[in-house]
């Protein structure tokens, strides 16, 4: 009934030897935090942003109690995405099952809320108390004219990337190439694992078109079920962020011969490098001339737009704690504003961004070996950076030490991808590093040489 | 995409602001639509933080740990620590004994708590696991010292709510860490439970009215510093909550007030009726009514008398209330939270001829039905206000199109449905990462009677100054 772990070639990603590599095991050690969230977790950040399908979970109130509209996947039209829809199942439910309430929960999702397709999410109790997921689908699906999808990655099955991996899975299986677009391009490309955080798709989008690349789908950053179904007509995967999607990628290259590429639109090195590498995979002389024509253009104006923010932060020491893409794409984007990258660590990145992250940074730079807050205390203490860059869990801990600090993961509200995003993230940066508030908490209280000096 | 997918998106949101739609939404049965309310472990967890150098614990599965952390922080904008013992599916079949142990050895050696509170999250409780036994195995194998100080509970999140969750951790303490009652003997405190409570400065407003009137008192649980701690330039993972002495001498009480009702059932009657504690619950003390009540209780407890400084305080309430009536008399209202702040909320609305219209309680029980229709029905302003238990955000949504009203009030959940219904909205409640500190001001007492004036009395005023016609553009309001 579960998707076979072996079959998402976990053991390709097994975990390094490496101090401070990311701990890709399935088992999280107990008693040692609350950082890392679930597989329900992993699959819904993958598919949440499918905007016009409704997202049913199936189960106790707590794991959409908790969590629904919680992420910043942006969508440029239908919102249905945000509705938090859950079978909130109770005493009873548990004791008797509580498959028939989910079929009849699809019916009703399905009827009144008028779906493109109805996602259905699996988790720790439904799995436990022996629900069939499937079954339950299947059953309502003769009922409902739009498809019924089961996305069977309940919480206990591991961290977040095991989701991410299983709802590659659901997609590659239920949902790519169910139906054929009614024109086809070319060139066209798919991103996948772009998830429009803070719009960040809508920073990249600019470059695509003045490309003329069309895109065929965004798995699955602000994207439309229908077109997710037709991007088997994309000639080219661009594997951007998590690379928790790789078997997507992998899979639709065996079946549709769609070759991929890794890319990240973070910083002014990075995209123009990624733009460089769509061009070139397509073969298309008149492409890679626009590419570069483009990326000068961009290059040039956007250097000028940040060279006074550079100014003022060069010299600045970060410590760099994030996932996927970004664990290694910001050390260079980083590095573009003059931020010299102190120590740098992950947890839900995969063993190669983590090995890229490594090369990237100065020799001399740390690796984050201990992930807990104890860990993160002792290394600010011992840095003492000008600017932690990481995910909000660590924020309010961060502040408390009277460090600066940028939130780069799903908290944030401001688009960093694509050239346009590298000037939001300089303003960013700056706003953070020189806000005077840094300086009203470093200030001696009572005042030195006030009143009771 | 394109024209075809927004234009049928149009007409269905059309048809879902109809009676029709409305009829068939209510008739749901199968499924919850935008929740309002949270699970139990989450209660339990607010709890734990208000006991000093405590490490709250969740026995389960790790990502609604993860959530419940993320959740929290994202209201108070503070570090929250918790940890759990990140069960899997060879937990799932084997049972989480093994989990509990070396997490409770983890957590012990890695984060030097000076206690940990124990609950449940809904896996551990599907597969029926013996908590107090497996912490027994735990001193037995020495992953901990056999005397350090562990509270437990049960807070499965198919049952109940986050209120709930509260109340059976507040028991668990009781249970696992006060010493039994010495006679009639007592310390001489009054143990003020505050309730499922994420609004800090309700917390300090709470302990400056009771120790101005010379009482001596004890917060249990006070999470008081956990939620909005100074800034010192130094992370400290424990912030100062409930002494360890004072939960230990909890059931030597002169007497629990217990500030909220719904969230704190079993906890109440343990305290009465099996330890025999005189005891008093009253309603949330919003709006100068409940905080009149709230005091007058306290002086029928303690004899103490009211002094003229919170007389004084009343009065500026009331002037307060007089000078704003006019923005809030007569507009329709539409809530939704906890029972207890429901309760209070409209009583406060009721005070200042506010008209409560639709009253969604997700967690409502018969018990607090009843008692909020008396309350409707004490007052002419009270006659349109209808409750709703056990329905959700769509169901209200609902009732905000066909049924119009001037005015949302609840947490950040609600943004979307009002802005639907193109009203404003008023933040109060648990959940509001999208607006900033509004926890710091309470929402309680004579203090926060004007809080709440001012909040609301100034949206409608600025939703006014922002739609009205040109002509009516003033400086006056």
């Amino acid at each position: 009934m579960f998707v076979t772990l072996s079959k998402l070639e976990l053991k390709d990603n097994c975990p390094l030897e490496d101090k401070g590599a990311p701990k890709l095991c399935m088992k999280a050690l107990p008693g040692e935090g609350a950082e890392r969230s679930c597989a329900f977790d992993g699959a819904r950040v993958v598919l949440m942003p499918v905007t016009d399908a409704a997202h049913l979970v199936h189960g106790p109130i707590a794991c959409a109690g908790n969590s629904w509209d919680n992420r910043g996947a942006k969508s440029s039209g239908p919102e249905l995405f945000r509705r938090g829809l859950t079978t909130d199942l109770v005493e009873m439910d548990i004791v008797y099952g509580g498959e028939n309430k989910l079929t009849q929960a699809i019916i009703e999702v399905a009827n009144k809320h008028k779906p493109k397709a109805v996602f259905v999410y699996a988790t720790c109790v439904s799995a436990l108390i022996g629900d069939d997921l499937e079954a339950a689908c299947q059953k309502a699906q003769p009922h409902v004219s739009v498809p019924v999808i089961p996305v069977n990655a309940p919480g206990f099955m591991g961290d977040k990337n095991i989701g991410n991996r299983i709802s590659g899975e659901v997609l590659f299986r239920h949902v790519i190439g169910t139906a054929e677009p009614e024109k086809t391009y070319k060139p066209a490309i798919n991103f996948i694992g772009e998830y429009n955080i803070a719009g960040d798709l809508w920073g990249i989008q600019p470059s695509l078109d003045a490309l003329g690349i069309h895109l065929q789908a965004c798995i699955s950053g602000d994207a439309r079920f229908d077109d997710l179904r037709t991007a088997h007509r994309a000639q080219l995967n661009i594997l951007v962020c998590s690379k928790s999607l790789t078997n997507l990628a992998k899979q639709m290259e065996r079946k549709w011969g769609i070759p991929y590429i890794e890319g990240s639109f973070y910083g002014i090195h990075d995209t123009s490098h990624t733009l460089r590498a769509i061009a070139r995979a397509f073969d298309d002389p008149g492409l890679m001339k626009r590419a570069e024509a483009h990326i000068c253009e961009q290059e040039a104006k956007i250097r000028q737009i940040i060279e006074p923010y550079q100014k003022r932060l060069a010299g600045k020491r970060a410590v760099l704690f994030t996932g996927g893409v970004k664990t290694w794409s910001m050390v260079t984007t980083l590095k573009e504003l003059g931020i010299e990258v102190l120590a740098g660590g992950t947890q839900n990145s995969t063993p190669e961004d983590f090995l890229r992250m490594k090369a990237l940074m100065d020799p001399s730079a740390e690796i984050i070996e201990d992930t807990s807050a104890a860990g993160f205390l002792t290394l600010i203490e011992e840095k003492r950076p000008d600017l932690i860059v990481a995910g909000g869990k660590i924020k309010y801990t961060a502040h408390k030490t009277r460090t600066p600090f940028l939130d780069i993961n799903h908290g944030r509200n401001l688009p960093y991808a694509g050239y346009q995003g590298m000037v939001t993230f300089a303003q960013a940066v700056s706003r953070t590093v020189f806000s005077p508030v840094w300086e009203l908490m470093r200030q001696p209280f009572p005042p030195v040489g006030g009143e009771q000096a | 995409m394109g024209e075809a997918t927004s234009n049928c998106t149009q007409s269905v949101l059309e048809w879902m602001a109809t009676e029709e739609y409305k009829e068939k939404n209510f008739a749901r049965q199968a499924l919850v639509v935008n929740p309002a309310r949270t699970c139990q472990p989450f209660g339990a967890m607010l709890c734990a933080l208000g006991i000093d150098g405590c490490l709250p614990f969740v026995h389960g599965s790790q990502g609604c740990a993860a959530y419940f952390r993320s959740c929290l922080t994202r209201h108070v904008r503070e570090p929250v620590p918790l940890v759990s013992d990140s069960m899997t599916e060879d937990a799932a079949v084997f049972g989480g004994q093994a989990n509990l142990i070396e997490g409770l050895k983890n957590a012990y050696a890695t984060y030097k708590p000076a206690i940990m509170a124990i609950f449940s999250s809904c896996m551990a409780e599907v597969i029926g696991d013996d908590m107090k036994s497996f912490i027994g195995n735990a001193r037995n194998q020495e992953a901990i010292p056999a005397d350090f100080p562990i509270a437990f509970a049960n807070t499965p999140s198919f049952t109940g709510s986050h209120i709930t969750g509260f109340d059976n951790m507040l028991k668990g303490f009781l249970q696992s860490l006060a010493d039994p009652r010495q006679g009639k003997w007592t310390n001489g405190r009054l143990y003020v439970v505050p309730g499922f409570d994420l609004y800090p400065a309700n917390l300090r407003e709470y302990r400056r009215l009771v120790t101005s009137m010379g009482i001596y008192m004890t917060m249990l649980p006070d999470p008081t510093e956990a939620l909005d701690s100074p800034h010192t330039g130094e992370y400290k993972m424990y912030q100062p909550g409930t002494p360890m002495g004072e939960l230990a001498d909890a059931l030597n009480a002169s007497g629990f007030i217990f500030m909220q009702k719904y969230s704190t059932v079993g906890t109440r009657k343990f305290v009465e009726n099996v330890q025999k504690i005189t005891s008093e619950a009253v309603t949330m003390p919003i709006g100068i009514r409940n905080t009149d009540a709230f005091l007058m209780t306290l002086h029928e407890m303690t004899g103490k008398s009211i002094p003229a400084e919170l007389e004084a305080e009343r009065g500026r309430a009331v002037d307060a209330a007089i000078d704003a009536h006019q923005y809030i008399h007569g507009k329709r209202f539409a809530m939704y939270g906890d029972p207890d702040l429901l309760l209070g909320l409209v009583g406060f609305l009721l005070d200042m001829g506010g008209v409560p219209a639709h009253i969604v309680c997700s967690n409502g029980n018969e018990p607090f039905r009843k008692e909020m229709e008396a309350l409707l029905a004490s007052s002419p302003f009270g006659a349109h206000g209808k409750v709703y238990n056990g329905k959700d955000l769509w169901h209200l949504r609902s009732l905000l199109l066909t049924d119009p009203v001037d005015m949302l009030i609840g947490d950040s959940h609600g943004k979307q449905i009002a802005k639907d219904a193109d009203i404003p909205m008023a933040r109060i409640g648990y959940y509001l990462p999208d607006r900033v500190h509004l926890h710091r001001q309470p929402i309680v007492g004579y203090q926060g009677a004007i809080n709440l004036i001012t909040m609301i009395a100034n949206i409608f005023i600025d939703e006014y100054d922002r739609n009205c016609p040109e002509e009516r553009f003033e400086i006056l309001r």
